[in-house]
Order: structure tokens, then sequence, then C-alpha cells
């Protein structure tokens, strides 16, 4: 069986001239919370919306929870809370999560069940007999992941869910992914709240211009380069800046900055400035910021037209 | 719990929701007070439960004309004007957003990621849109059956057969209503076209009648009568016909699909109801019908009614269907 929730090997969707995604294909290993990023525009919602049928995909292979996409039973294993959900005002929050129960198939007695458990947990047990229209934009969202959550899904989708909802909120919503995640659901989080996804996701992957442009761990992606960093005391002896400007590292006052494979190939560097007597003050693997690895891997795909 | 529960219990919560839900009803059961208040005595009708009497030497208390006359009353009035009428504009205003508000977006995402197909989805909607015009008629009718038992003695659940002629005229109309609702996702537009269509309905049957007297029977209304036609033209029309009834055999019949309660409600067990012979009977005619007229009413069967009516219905959902299973949302 295989380890991947997600499997996508093509996927394609056109509207018109227009292409949103352009042959998109990504790997989601099951247990873990996925964050994919992207700038609004990127395609991120198609790419959801195609996996759960609501969009219909131009072309498409690959399959989820080990069924190809877009086969209606698996749709019963998934959950998902869109970007801008709208519940019906006239609905309490019971109500819309028993609706999206009986949609899933689930027993009506289960439904009972799962209800209130869930209203707990989300913090909406007080309001949950109040109607959809008296609740604040948070308590919706709370609601709606609790909706999400009713079939016990496999898969969890949430379309930008900390999207208008307070600082408050959105820890109380990261906890509540945190909780999904040791439960042992996929959670499949659409955002770009970079902040929000670097702290809550094992996995992130970057989109721009309907393409996938870089996946990994975030360590991964941070770390795409090994960079180090060795600072002496005082400034850097003027031979050993020459030495190694001339072998590419970059040298600048009290600092070295040098790339390689791993800390062996610092070394040399380390037993040069101890030849020279230059005495060292630090050493360093320096990392890029997810932002500084989001801004590079979306500006780089925006030079090339969709 | 089943899908279809789900989306029933929803579409009753969102009637339920709906002001004018309740003012129809309302006004459903005042007019239902109405015709209950309807009774006779000795001498003839009384109204407003005796306020006002009329006279009239053949329907009165114990006449066998009696319930005919209720019965008339019911399928004329109560059925003609208001239940197919002024109740299924309201039913058409209440239900009209019901697709396109679906459409939205962030409505329509957490239905369609659930394991229910598009189509099923399209047709439990579609029938739950149907729920309006049945409470409201069934309700109606539940009154009547009970005004019935009271003022004529009778039993005639024959009378309930004004729900699924007003279920099924509604649903020609609803059908437009949400192929155009789903194609535009416009609220006015769907209601607009609904009313577009049910009008050209009435003016093709209107004109298909005409073109039917001049053909068939040889006169055509002019004024308050009618008009006798020569050889030559009454050939003129039946060489017309055909042309001018073909909008009434493609359109739906609304009229004529309210019109069959006619036909199916018995009087005094199992005598058909004649609205001519009524008619005859409130002019002081007598109570033999006009067997001519009576023959031009009928020309039309109900499968010619109902299954062109049904023809018209499922092309437009067929295509509304189509629509619906091919959007992306």
């Amino acid at each position: 069986m295989s380890d991947l929730a997600i499997d996508i090997e093509h996927l394609k969707k056109r509207y018109g001239r227009f292409v949103a995604l352009g042959g998109v294909s990504l790997q989601v290993p099951k247990g873990v919370v996925f964050g994919l990023l992207g700038p609004n525009g990127a395609g991120k919602s198609t790419l959801v919306k195609s996996l759960l049928t609501i969009v219909r995909p131009t072309e498409c292979r690959g399959e989820m929870l080990g069924e190809r996409i877009g086969h209606r039973r698996t749709l019963g294993r998934i959950g998902y809370l869109p970007e801008h959900a709208r519940f019906p005002d006239y609905l309490t929050g019971r109500q819309i999560i028993g609706f999206s129960g009986g949609l899933a198939k689930v027993p009506s007695r289960q439904v009972r069940e799962r209800t209130d458990r869930l209203l707990k947990t989300v913090g909406m047990d007080e309001w949950a007999d109040r109607k959809n229209g008296t609740y604040s934009k948070g308590m919706r969202q709370r609601v709606g992941l609790a909706q999400a959550l009713i079939n016990e899904p496999d898969i969890v989708f949430l379309d930008e869910p900390t999207d208008g909802v307070d600082p408050a909120g959105r820890v109380e919503i990261r906890k509540l992914i945190e909780a999904m995640r040791e439960e042992g659901r996929t959670v499949f989080v659409n955002s770009h709240l970079l902040g929000e996804v670097e702290q809550v996701a094992d996995q992130v992957a970057i989109m721009a211009k309907g393409s996938i442009v870089k996946q990994g761990t975030i360590k991964e992606l941070t770390q795409v380069e090994n960079r180090y960093e060795v600072t002496t005391l005082g400034p850097v002896p003027t031979q050993v800046r020459e030495k190694l400007t001339a072998e590419g590292m970059e040298v600048g006052g009290d600092t070295i900055r040098l790339v390689c494979d791993d800390a062996l190939g610092v070394q040399p560097v380390i037993d040069l400035l101890r030849s020279e007597g230059a005495a060292i003050r630090g050493l360093k693997e320096v990392r890029s910021s997810l932002e500084e690895v989001f801004m590079e891997a979306v500006n780089r795909q925006g030079e090339d037209p969709r | 719990m089943s899908q279809f529960v789900a989306i029933f219990i929803d579409a009753l919560r969102l009637l339920r929701a709906k002001a004018l839900f309740w003012v129809t009803l309302g006004i459903s059961c005042f007019a239902a007070v109405l015709y209950l208040s309807i009774g006779f005595d000795a001498e003839g009708v009384t109204i407003l439960f005796g306020l006002s009497s009329f006279e009239n030497e053949m329907i009165r208390a114990d006449s066998p004309f009696a319930e005919m006359f209720y019965l008339g009353i019911f399928s004329v009035l109560i059925v003609n004007i208001w239940l197919s009428w002024i109740a299924i504009i309201l039913a058409m205003v209440t239900c009209a957003p019901v697709f396109p508000s679906f459409m939205e977006e962030g409505a329509s995402g957490t239905v369609l990621s659930k394991p229910v197909g598009r189509l099923k989805l399209f047709l439990f909607k579609y029938l739950t849109g149907l729920l309006f015009a049945f409470l409201q008629t069934g309700l109606f009718c539940l009154i009547v059956f009970l005004a019935l038992r009271l003022r004529v003695g009778t039993w005639n659940p024959t009378v309930f057969w004004a729900v699924p002629l007003i279920v099924l005229m509604f649903s020609y109309l609803w059908a437009v209503m949400v192929t155009v609702g789903i194609r535009t996702r416009s609220v006015m537009a769907s209601i607009l076209i609904a009313l577009l269509v049910w009008f050209s309905a009435w003016i093709s049957r209107t004109a298909e009648e005409y073109a039917w007297m001049g053909a068939e029977m040889g006169e055509v209304p002019a004024g308050a009568g009618t008009v006798r036609l020569s050889e030559e033209e009454q050939q003129s029309w039946k060489d017309r016909y055909p042309m001018m009834s073909l909008p009434y055999k493609l359109l739906p019949k609304t009229t004529d699909t309210v019109n069959l309660l006619q036909r199916y409600i018995k009087v005094q067990g199992d005598e058909e109801f004649s609205l001519v012979q009524l008619i005859g009977i409130m002019a002081g005619d007598g109570p033999e019908p006009d067997e001519e007229v009576e023959a031009a009413m009928k020309r039309h069967s109900p499968a010619f009614i109902i299954g062109t009516s049904l023809a018209f219905e499922l092309v437009i959902l067929s295509f509304g269907a189509w629509i619906f299973v091919r959007r992306d949302f």
C-alpha cells in the first residue's frame, strides 16, 4: 500500500486559453501537515478543487488514497473547508455539521455523537444552536472546520483556514491542525500566509503561476544550498581574504561566507585561518528563511510567462 | 442519514426560514377558511358562515348539485386563481434563489466535495424545490377535504388530485427556473424567463383554441359571442391549424394540466364533475350538460397534455443538468 495520501502525476486545468494549472505533479505523504504556498492567483484553490471534483480538470492522472482522482466514493474519506466558506444563514452550527454528515453518508446516530464532540473541540458548543447568520467570521471558520471532520476523514483540505480570523483564533486553528495530525490525518493547508504554514507544516510546496516550483520539508527548502559563515576575532587577515576570494568565497570584515556540501568543506578554511593566527569567533550553518525561498521561487517563476 | 434526507431536511429548513412561505401558507389557510364558510340552507347558498345568503332552486341543502357547486368553487375559483396562479408566483419567488445561491463562491464546495454525484445532487435539489408547491397545495386540499365533509356530508378524496396536478404544473416552470438559474446564476433572470414561458404557454393555448374552433366548429370568438364561418374560411382555418397549434404542442400545458382536475374529481361517489353542467345549473338552464362544449373541453387527452408537457420539462431539465454536471464551481 502506498505511503502517499495524494499522488498527482499530471494535473492540468485550462479555462479557454488561460492555463490555471500547467501540468502539476505533487506527492503528499500520509499523516503529515502539508502546506501549499503561493501568492493569490497561483492556482492553489484550483488544484484543491480539482482533487475534490469541484472543478473538472482538463487532464488528470494520479491517485488519492489509493484510488484515481475523482473517484466518488473516496470523497467520503475527505474533509474540506473551502476558502470564503459560506453556509446558509438559516442553519445553526449544529445543523451545518449534521447536513455535512448526511451528505457524507455518516449514520444519523454517529452524526449526533460526533457533532457534540466536534462542537466542543472547536469551542462552539455554547453557540451550537444559534443561527449561522449571527456568527462572527472566526465562529464560522470553527464550524467550517467541524463540518470538515464529521466523517472522520483521512485527508482534510483547508483552503486559507485562517483568512479573516483574529490572532487568537489563528492560534486555535493551528492547534486544531496539530490535533488532526496527531489523530493520524493528512492535513492539506492552502495558504498565502507563510508564517502560518511554517509553524505547522511538515512538508511544503510552493506554487506560482499554475506550477509547483519547489517541494520538500521546510528544512530541505531552507537548506537548498549549504551555506556556512565563519567569523573571526577582528578582520579577516588580508592574505587569507585574497586567497579565499580567489577561490570564490565571499569575505567581508570579520565574516567569511562559503558554500559547500557539508561541514567538512569548512575545515580547510579553519585550517587556513589558524595557520595565519586568526582567532575564530564563530562558525554557523546558514539557512534561508522560508520567506526568502518563497520570494525567490515566485520571482523566478514570474519571469516565465504562463 | 441518507443524502436525500439531508437535502430534504435542508430544503424544509430553507422554506421555514423564508417569510414568503409563511405568508403564502397564511393566505392559503385564509382562503381555505373562506371556502369553509360557504354552506347551504333550504333556500340556497350561504357565505361567511351564514352572514349572507343567495337563493337558488337547484343548489341548496340536500340537493345533489350542492356538492358539484362546492367542488366547482374549489376547482374553478380556488385552484385556478389562487393555487395555480398567485400561489405559484409566490412559490417561484421563494424557490428562485435555490440554485443561484448554491452556486455562489464558497457555498457549493462543501456539498460538491462530498460523495454525491452531481446529477443526483441536481435531481435532489430539483425535487426538493417542488416541496413548496406540494406543502401549500397539500395543506389546502386537506382543509377542503374536511370542509366538504362538514358542508356536504361526503368524504371526497378526489380533491387531492389537485396536489399532483398543481405540483406538476409548477414543475414545468420550476424546470425553466432551475436551468436559467444555473446558466445565468441570476435569480431575477430565472423568474422573468419562467414567467415569459408561462405567458407564452398561455398565449399558445389561446391561439390553438381559437384555431381549433375555426377549423373544427366553423366559428370563431368575436366580442361576447361567436361568428360563423363560411366553408372556405373554415377550410382556411383547417389549413392553418397545424402551424397555429405547434407552439401549443411544444410548450408546457400549464392551464390544461390544472384543468384536468375537473376531469378527475368525482361527485357523489363516481359521477364525473362537469363544469358545463354546473354553469348551466347556475344560469338556470337545468342540469343537462352541453355535450358539444363538454367534448370540446376534453378534446386533448390527459396523456397528451401531461406527456407533451413532461417532454418539454425533460428537455429543459436535461439541458440544466448537463450544464450543472459539467460546470466548474
